[in-house]
């Protein structure tokens, strides 16, 4: 049986009047990438600082590892690694210095720390630039540090908030297969990120957070099954008439059509076989067409249909 | 040591640009100090003269000889334009035209015409000299009313204005310690304390007090009072090691270790030292950015420093700057100097009580910086969560 790592328990926390988590509760397993989803100001960053007891809260339990966590669970903080939303590093140090360190806030064996030092380097593929100065070194190679820094004393739970943000697409792709390979060797992973695509590809199990409530969780195919939409059809075809598209509307699990002269695309809510069904519609009237797609829906769409397309300015 | 490393290693990235405040002050005030020690006797300084005789006798060359023995007398042509080219340039201090005439009037009473004169409105010469020629005429003519003929009256008169009174510094009893060359030390090196202790201290603990730092530090296993520790021990190794410094160059200055009443002076310093370090904790505690600390430095150190008395003597102030400085420490520091240099009559109660109101500014200001920490972390202080009841099963 899989061992809980986190278990948060019906944690509220208030701002004042604001209340920034209400009654949150969550579970994650070893050996998860769980990926923690939201709006801004949705709660996320405060979960984090909650759970690494930065920030006090006013109801509610945290575990880790099967202990209640705390300001002075030390024990406990030695195992976790985070990678903080900005990049937290002294400019007076080069890139070894500092991830020595970080590192050398939880281990004070220098041999031990040495070798976790020159391993986390080369993790990130910084051993070119060991010798460089933070002011020095790209947005992409800043975020590795900065990931390093976080992870050299090989935790067993790593937190790691939005790493990827403003990134070129080859440090992003870098960090994300570093991130896949931490969690092959057996730690356990808590991503937050704005990019949908990131999660879908990495996360085993997602939890999408709004107003300081979860209001999904599961893995990507549970979560896109939660939501009305489940397969978008779409046909290239031209001169389609009105009684052809009132077919398509009356075929089983189809809520939606549209055309605009040259493509049809059928909305599906569940079901099996939609798009041979709406393909029958069209050979049966003998009328021609071009390229279709079946679709599943991605979690961006998951995302705006559960969290809704209203703006957000409150910033966490 | 982690954290302590960290400190240093951002302090001597800062130390440079407040290095250049001490190696100034050394620079300075080496000379400073020793030309303050060459001055405690006085000599007469002499003056340059031009002197043009239209009277030419007897009694105007005995004068003209009799200024020669005081001041250097200076060949000049007696054209009005060259003479006030002379004076402009500063080659001659005065230009003196003894009238035709002289000598009658030097017999008689009157005084009016004697002399013609070109000097510079309100110098120092002009005042001396016209001092020094009203003394040598009513000598003369004293010694001739006294029943003395005309040259003997005039080489009495000379003799008499030309002798010199040796002069000393008078300094009061215990204070004989503490030499004008360490008087001069301990008063600019209040200057360097704030601005150095204030540019280098203040760039580290911002750094290393910084809200994210904090946060990513407080993520680890190191207790924050391991933190604190290491940064009080960093804090407090950099203002001993200054302290120490300056004293080191004092000792040096002094050509030789502190006695008697200085070492009241070395006290006082460890207590400015302090003061300036609860300086840079209150100004540490507002987060300012590296050029509102640059500013902050200028503005208390030299602002503190003209209106207390380090670069001007206090006695040279007027009432309502001294009325304002009394609500900064630097006043305090000074007057304790002012007393150990003798310019004001050495007390050992009223010495402490300038101590004690110094311990009083360092106290309170440390204080209010804690005071200001306090209330800008309460939102996002590490506390314990208060768990309620239902929650704690």
């Amino acid at each position: 049986m899989e061992k809980t790592v986190v278990k948060i328990d019906n944690l509220v926390k208030r701002y004042g009047e604001l209340v920034a988590l209400d009654h949150f509760s969550l579970e994650i397993k070893e050996g998860e990438i769980f990926g923690l989803l939201g709006p801004n100001g949705s709660g996320k960053t405060t979960t984090i600082n909650c759970l690494l007891s930065l920030l006090s809260f006013d109801k509610g339990s945290i575990e880790i590892f099967g202990k209640k966590m705390t300001p002075v669970s030390y024990d406990i903080k030695k195992d976790i690694g985070v990678v903080m939303q900005n990049v937290v590093v002294s400019d007076e140090l080069t890139v070894y210095e500092n991830i020595d360190y970080f590192c050398g806030l939880y281990i004070t064996d220098k041999k031990l720390r040495k070798q976790y030092v020159e391993e986390a380097v080369k993790f990130v593929g910084l051993d070119d630039f060991t010798k460089f100065y933070p002011k020095k070194l790209s947005g992409g190679l800043l975020r590795r540090l900065n990931i390093a820094c976080g992870i050299a004393h090989k935790p067993k739970l790593i937190i790691l908030d939005e790493p990827t943000v403003a990134v070129d697409p080859q440090s992003r792709n870098k960090i994300l297969e570093g991130i896949q390979e931490l969690n092959k060797n057996g730690v356990t992973i808590i991503y937050t990120s704005h990019y949908m695509e990131e999660v879908e590809q990495i996360c085993t199990r997602i939890a999408i957070m709004d107003k300081g409530r979860k209001v999904a969780e599961g893995t990507k195919d549970e979560l896109k099954r939660m939501i009305k939409n489940t397969e978008t059809i779409s046909i290239e075809a031209l001169g389609l008439g009105e009684d052809v598209l009132a077919e398509m509307r009356a075929l089983p699990h189809v809520y939606d059509v549209k055309y605009d002269e040259k493509l049809l695309v059928i909305s599906c809510s569940g079901g099996k076989h939609n798009l041979i069904r709406a393909l029958e519609v069209l050979q049966k009237r003998e009328l021609g067409f071009g390229r279709v797609y079946s679709e599943l829906p991605t979690l961006n769409e998951v995302f705006l249909e559960i969290t809704g397309k209203a703006l957000r300015d409150k910033e966490e | 040591m982690q954290v302590f490393k960290l400190f240093m290693k951002i302090l001597k990235k800062n130390i440079f640009t407040s290095m250049i405040y001490v190696i100034v002050f050394v620079a300075i005030s080496i000379p400073m100090s020793r030309s303050a020690a060459s001055d405690s006797n006085f000599k007469d300084t002499p003056m340059t003269i031009a002197v043009f005789d239209e009277d030419d006798t007897p009694e105007s060359k005995a004068l003209v000889e009799f200024i020669g023995r005081k001041h250097k007398l200076k060949e000049l042509e007696n054209d009005k334009d060259k003479i006030m080219q002379a004076l402009y340039f500063e080659t001659v201090d005065y230009v003196l035209i003894i009238n035709d005439g002289y000598s009658e009037k030097l017999a008689g009473d009157a005084s009016d015409g004697m002399f013609s004169t070109y000097h510079i409105h309100d110098s120092y010469a002009t005042v001396m000299v016209s001092q020094l020629l009203d003394s040598y005429v009513s000598s003369v003519r004293a010694y001739t009313a006294g029943g003395m003929d005309i040259s003997s009256a005039q080489e009495s008169a000379a003799e008499a204005v030309l002798t010199e009174a040796e002069v000393t510094v008078v300094r009061s009893k215990g204070t004989e310690d503490f030499s004008e060359s360490t008087s001069a030390h301990f008063r600019y090196m209040t200057y360097i304390l704030i601005s150095v202790i204030i540019n280098a201290l203040c760039p580290v603990l911002l750094k290393l007090g910084k809200k994210e730092f904090r946060f990513r530090t407080n993520c680890s296993c190191m207790k924050p009072i391991t933190y604190s520790v290491a940064v009080f021990a960093g804090s407090t190794l950099f203002i001993a090691l200054l302290w120490i410094a300056l004293m080191v160059v004092s000792v040096i200055q002094n050509g030789g270790m502190f006695k008697g009443y200085a070492w009241f002076a070395v006290l006082n310093s460890f207590i400015y030292t302090l003061v300036c370090t609860s300086i840079a904790l209150l100004i540490c505690a507002f987060e300012p950015s590296d050029t509102v600390v640059n500013l902050m430095t200028q503005i208390i150190g030299l602002g503190s420093s003209f209106l207390c008395g380090v670069f001007i003597p206090q006695s040279m102030l007027g009432d309502g700057v001294l009325a304002a400085a009394k609500f900064m420490p630097t006043y305090w520091y000074v007057k304790v100097v002012e007393m150990l240099s003798g310019s004001e009559v050495f007390d050992g109660k009223r010495l402490a009580a300038y101590l004690l109101i110094e311990c009083g500014f360092a106290a309170a200001l440390l204080l209010i910086a804690l005071v200001v920490n306090r209330m800008k972390y309460t939102s996002t202080a590490i506390r314990l969560p208060k768990l309620a009841p239902e929650t704690q099963e």
